[in-house]
Parts: structure tokens; sequence; C-alpha cells
């Protein structure tokens, strides 16, 4: 038998695969939400059939398309940093912690106003406390060392 | 060559004052200092002596002019808690306040002693230590606190005294102990003015320091070896360099050069600015907001690896640039050395507070007691335990460490020569009994003892596992030792920074991304954030939870962009809200959280023992 070749490959922790399936369930999360407000207005079946605006303000329709338009950016941004982390690009570690941050803070104030969205939740606190892990902020090169964070 | 060749010297039969001369520092003062060491005669002529009675009372029992070193250290019989001070300065009205504060501002001008901060203490931390250094600043409307135009009248007295006659002392004192030649070098300053001057921690009237060098005797010489420099109250192994650690510290001439903190008069080894961290003393009855705090910590930097934070530290810059005022060998200005010890009446017997009982509970107002003793009258570790003062306790001098591990080495020795002739003999008697024990099988009237040897077995099986055990470590520990010995004969000394864990060194003065925005940012981000809160309250009390998240995150970004420290802070901001977060799903799902565990655990062991199976 030939013997075996060794090559070391830059080796994902399993954080990481944790993350990614974080950010996979919150793109279907997101991508739910593209289509739920247009299910609600009949814009497959009937095409954008009204105006969007009145007096300056938006009108049903409107609020739908642009709720929709706004969560299909970020379920787009989604796939693009999902692919950086697949990756292990340093930027996507940045992205994704500044965004999830920034929805736990946004889910956290639902939450104090009685509008809580569990899953979007516990999802974004699996991703955060993965990202946090040392282990993987070496991957990300964010820590060089044990103690000293990259500032 | 001997390690300590280059080392200057001095015959070990000198007089203590020529010792002490020998090796006296070079102190080196930042521009802007106002105070430097002074006699304590002169300043106790010009202060007068007060006692602070339990029932807060407070009596003038020497006026000023009339007050004598000698007239210090009367006895002076008094009740428990009773507090003995000296007073500097004596109280001021308003218009003389304002009178000596003018006078201060012109005589900076006309001495030219200005002081430059160059990037203000406060850029220098974060948003959290800005709020604890807030409070801190506020706290001094409850504690006492040493008048603001205190430092202003002491800087003057003080410039008339140096006018009547510049003389800079220090006071000496050579001792011997553990085969170490400690000599101490005691500086009194009349005034503390690190707050006021140099937007420190405290001001305080009166200020003892020290440095201590330690030398040890060969062939009838004295070679110094250790330095240590007393540097607020730290103290052991970081306080302590060696002599041949260039690196470390400077020299003239042979004379160790001292880096003085400006206002604050802690020594240092190398000129710069010094991120000093202040630990809050909490009363007794706050102690429970630290234990509470290192649970937090523990969890913070152990699971979440995050760097720690100390609410309770207040980050303060101490400035010893070495850039103003040289005193020492070969400088402008001449020391006046002043031998003491136990027997210098006002050394030994005042054991009183040498300037005002400001009446701070957590004492950093209050000025300290001499160099023999603690505010509270209790004696000083410095000084009678001056090896001890520098972790040097367990360090014998160089002359004597040959001896010391030759004697440890043989002591091993002997132990193993010992343990080689037991080992044998036990080893010997068990195998005996072993056979014993197995003659005795199959005979059941025997059983009990069978038993009885059993045990006894057991018992010698385990003492020569120990004796066996105890001659593998000593193996190992003479061979370590035996390395070690070879080492010091050929002249090898050990890594001269081995015993220290933190190496207190300058902090680099980082550029900040815009300096001038982080500066005023700083300096004016707290009231800010407060002016932005009381907005809120007014103007849209209905979304005050809201509001206030937003306002604090914005502040907290921008100040990380600032401090070049965005990816870290959202690192840290964020693990903070997993953790709310994290408490809140715990709260409404803890019995699904629980099932969900125990499902993880279940699927776990099964692949685990069907792995086995294939």
């Amino acid at each position: 038998m030939q013997k075996r070749k060794k090559v070391w490959n830059k080796k994902r922790s399993p954080a990481v695969t944790v993350i990614a399936w974080g950010i996979v369930v919150l793109f279907l999360i997101r991508l739910y939400q593209v289509f739920d407000p247009l299910m609600g207005n009949p814009i497959f079946r009937n095409g954008i059939n009204g105006r969007l605006l009145e007096a300056g303000r938006l009108t049903p329709l409107g609020n739908a398309l642009l709720s929709s338009a706004v969560y299909l950016i970020l379920s787009v941004a989604g796939i693009v940093v999902l692919i950086g982390f697949l990756r292990m690009q340093r930027w996507s570690w940045v992205v994704l912690m500044a965004w999830t941050g920034l929805s736990l803070m946004i889910t956290l104030i639902n939450y104090f106003y009685s509008r809580p969205n569990y899953l979007v939740m516990a999802s974004n606190t699996i991703i955060a406390l993965a990202l946090n892990q040392a282990d993987v902020q070496r991957i990300f090169k964010i820590r060089t060392d044990q103690s000293e964070p990259i500032r | 060559m001997s390690p300590s060749a280059d080392r200057p010297t001095i015959a070990a039969t000198a007089t203590d004052l020529d010792i002490l001369r020998r090796f006296e520092p070079v102190v080196c003062f930042t521009q802007g200092e106002q105070f430097f060491p002074t006699d304590v005669d002169r300043y106790v002529a010009e202060a007068s002596l007060w006692a602070h009675y339990p029932d807060g009372r407070d009596e003038l029992l020497v006026k000023q002019g009339e007050l004598t070193l000698e007239k210090l250290v009367q006895p002076r019989p008094a009740a428990f808690g009773t507090v003995h001070y000296l007073r500097f300065i004596e109280p001021l009205s308003l218009s003389e306040s304002a009178q000596v504060l003018a006078d201060q501002g012109r005589l900076r001008r006309i001495l030219k002693n200005d002081f430059h901060p160059g990037v203000g203490r406060l850029a220098r931390g974060g948003l959290l230590p800005r709020v604890v250094d807030a409070l801190f600043t506020l706290s001094f409307l409850a504690r006492g606190r040493v008048p603001a135009a205190s430092a202003a009248a002491a800087e003057i007295d003080y410039f008339h005294m140096r006018a009547h006659e510049d003389k800079f002392v220090y006071y000496g004192r050579a001792v011997r102990q553990n085969g170490w030649r400690v000599l101490q070098y005691w500086f009194f300053s009349c005034y503390d003015s690190w707050r006021s001057g140099f937007s420190g921690v405290n001001d305080h009237e009166a200020d003892w320091e020290m440095i201590s060098l330690y030398l040890y005797e060969e062939q009838g010489r004295l070679i110094p070896e250790w330095l240590a420099y007393a540097a607020h109250d730290f103290h052991g192994d970081e306080l302590r360099r060696r002599w041949d650690d260039t690196g470390q510290v400077d020299f003239v001439d042979g004379h160790p050069v001292v880096y003085s903190g400006a206002g604050s008069h802690a020594s240092y080894y190398r000129p710069g600015e010094y991120q000093a961290e202040v630990t809050l003393d909490l009363p007794s009855w706050l102690s429970w907001l630290k234990t509470f705090n290192q649970v937090l910590d523990e969890f913070w930097t152990g699971p979440l690896g995050q760097p720690s934070i100390n609410p309770f530290r207040i980050p303060f810059v101490d400035y010893a640039r070495g850039d103003g005022l040289r005193i020492g060998a070969g400088q402008a200005k001449a020391w006046s050395p002043q031998v003491i010890d136990e027997s210098t009446p006002w050394i030994g017997q005042y054991r009183g507070l040498w300037g005002l009982f400001a009446r701070d509970p957590i004492s950093g107002e209050n000025a300290p007691a001499g160099p023999m003793y603690n505010r509270d009258g209790s004696p000083r570790g410095s000084w009678y335990d001056p090896l001890g003062f520098a972790g040097l306790d367990k360090v014998p001098p160089p002359s004597d460490a040959l001896r010391i591990l030759k004697k440890n080495c043989s002591e091993i020795k002997k132990e193993q020569r010992q343990l080689e002739a037991l080992i044998p003999a036990k080893a010997a008697e068990l195998d005996a009994l072993g056979m014993k024990w197995k003659g005795l099988e199959g005979h059941p009237h025997l059983a009990k003892e069978y038993t009885r040897l059993g045990k006894e077995i057991g018992v010698l099986a385990a003492d020569v596992r120990n004796l066996r055990r105890a001659h593998s470590e000593n193996a190992v520990i003479l061979q370590s030792l035996t390395e070690r010995l070879e080492r010091l004969k050929h002249g090898v000394q050990d890594d001269p920074r081995a015993h220290i864990t933190n190496l207190n060194m300058p902090v680099t003065t980082r550029r900040m991304r815009f300096d001038r925005l982080a500066e005023s940012w700083a300096a004016v981000s707290l009231s800010v954030l407060l002016f932005g809160i009381v907005a809120l309250v007014l103007l849209a009390p209905g979304y005050m939870g809201a509001g206030l998240g937003i306002i604090l995150t914005l502040f907290v970004v921008l100040e990380s962009i600032l401090r070049s420290a965005f990816i870290q802070t959202i690192g840290l901001v964020t693990a903070l809200l997993a953790l709310i977060s994290a408490v809140i799903l715990l709260i409404h799902f803890w019995f699904w959280i629980g099932i969900g565990l125990l499902l993880v655990v279940a699927v776990f062991l099964m692949f685990q023992r069907l792995r086995e199976l294939t």
C-alpha cells in the first residue's frame, strides 16, 4: 500500500459549523419574511396593480413591497456572509458579529415591548457565543494569542 | 570573570554613611513637579501638631512656629482611636484661597515650571473607566479630602523654604538581614500633589517614598545585587530588579537612576508614562460586590474567553518622564544625606501622621505616617522586613547560594543512600510475606491468619511504593539541583527577570486615530451621555428602554472607532447581549431546554455505544 500523503488542511471547528447552521436558520426566517407580506397582497397573481405612495405615505401595498425588499437585501447579505464565513474570511467574522449584536439588540428591545421572537433570539445567542470562542477567533485571525484579542 | 566584576563595590567595614553615599540614587523628576525631597526639620517647624479624638473633636496641641522635632516626640497619652497629625497648611478662608491660587499661577509662570500632559488621561481609557472615574470624582463630595487651595499654598510655602535653603535630603538606613546588607533611601516631600497637579488619584500633605538596595559581602567588599523601588502600595517580587539588568535599570557612574512619578513621587525604573490602576478599597459592608465581581469575571474570562474587566480599578496616569530636575551624583543638585535608624527619635517615637488627617475613610487623602509605621500606627512591613518587602526573604545572597545549594545536594544524596539501603530490605520483607500468604491458600482453618497477613502486606506494599516514589522524586530534584550547581560554579546567572510575572513598563503613547477628536470626545462624552438621557426622559419617556439602548450603543461604537478597538468592542457588547438573551430564554423555556439537553446526551451516548459495536 502506498504511504498516505500527509496534507494539513485548515479545518473548520465545530463552532464554525454551528454558526453556519445558525446563519442558514436565520436566512430561512428572513426568506419567509420576504414572501410573507407579498402573500397578504396577491402580488404574485395580480402584479403591482395599485399605488405605492399616497399623500407622501406608504400604502399597505407599498409597505409590503418595502418590507419584502429590505428582507430580500438582508437575505442576500446573509448568503454573502455565509460564503465568506465558510471560506473563513476575517471580514465575515466582523460583519457577522456586528450584525448579530444589532439583531440581538433589536430582538431584546422587541422582547421588552412584548413582541418577542424567540427563534431569532436563540439563533443569535448561539451564533454570538460561538463567535466568541477563542478557537473560532483564532481561525478568523481576530485573536492572535489566548489573552490578547486584536483591536 | 565573576558576574559582579563590573559592579561598584565598597569595603564592608565602611561607615553606613559612606556605604549609603556610594550607592545613592540619581532621582529624575518630571517637568512640572513642585515638591522635591526635603528635610523634616524645616517641615515640622512650619507645621502645627493636632489630635483628632474618637468623638470627632480636633485639638491643637502645638502651634505653628513652636513645633520642633523634640516637641514632636514628647509622649502624649491619649484614648484609643486618637489620631495625632501634623498640619502643614492651616485652614484658608475663601479670600486666602483665591489669593494663593493666583500666587501659584504667578509662581509657575516665573519658574516656567509648567506640566503638559500630552495625550489626556481620559482619552487613554474607555467609556467604562470614565464612568468609574466620574463616580470616584463625585465620591469626594462624601469623603474627606484635602482642600483645593492647600496644594497651591503648600507649593508657595515650599518655594520659600527652597529660596531660604535649596536642600535636597534623603534619609538613609543600613541594616543587616539574612546575610544581606540592605540600604534604604527614604525621601520626604512636603506634599503629594498627584490629584491637583497631574489629574491623579489623591492629594495629601506630606509624602514618604523609599527605594531599597540589597548588597552582599564577598572578600570583604559589599557588592550590590538587587534594587527595589517602591511604587504606590505594591510589594513583593514584582518590585525587584537585578543590578545587571541594564535593560531595566539605568545607572550614572554606578548610581542607580530613579524616575519619580509627577506628584505621586512613586519610583520607577524606566522613564515614561505609567498607566497606574488604583484598586478601590471598598468598605467591608460592600465586600460582597467584589466577590460577585470575581464570580462574574471567572465566567467572563473563562467560558466566554473575554479580557478581564475590573470595575473597581480606576486608570490613572503616573508621569515619570524624567525630563525635569535631577538630584544626585554628577547632577545639577546634590544630596544632603542623613542616616536614620530605630533610635532616631522622630523615626521610632512619633507614630502619628506627617500631614493633614482628612478623615478620608479609604485613606487616600490622609497623610502617611513615618518610615517605621503605617497610618494606623502599626509597624510598616518595609521597615521591619525589608527582604520580604521585595520578595527576597527566600533568596540567599550570591555568596551563600553555592554553599546552601551544596548542602541541599548533600542532604538529598544522604537521603538517597538511606533509601537505597531501606528499599531492598523492605522489598525482601514484602516478598517473604507474600510467599507466606500464598502458602496459606486452600486451608480454611487459616482464614483468619490469611486475612491478617493480607492487610499487613497491603500496608507494607504501600510503604515500599512510597519509598520508591520518594527515591524517584529525589533523583529528579537532585539532577535539577546539580545542574544549577554546575551553572553557578561556572558563573552562569539566572534570567534577571525570571521572578517577574508582570513587568511594569511605561505605556507606549499610542496615537489615537483622531488625536484631537478623541481627546475632546473623552472630555465631554460622559456629559453628552447624561444630556442625551435627560433629553430622552423629557422628550420621549415612552421609549426609555429602547432609546437608552440606542444611545449607549452609539456611544460605544463611536468610542471604539476612535480608540481603534471596534472589533474588540462589538465582540464584548454582543457577548453581553447574548448573555442577557440566554437568561431570558432560560427563564421562558427551561423545561424544553432541559428536555433538549437530555435528548442530546441520549443521542451522544447512543452514538458512542453503537460505535463500539462496529
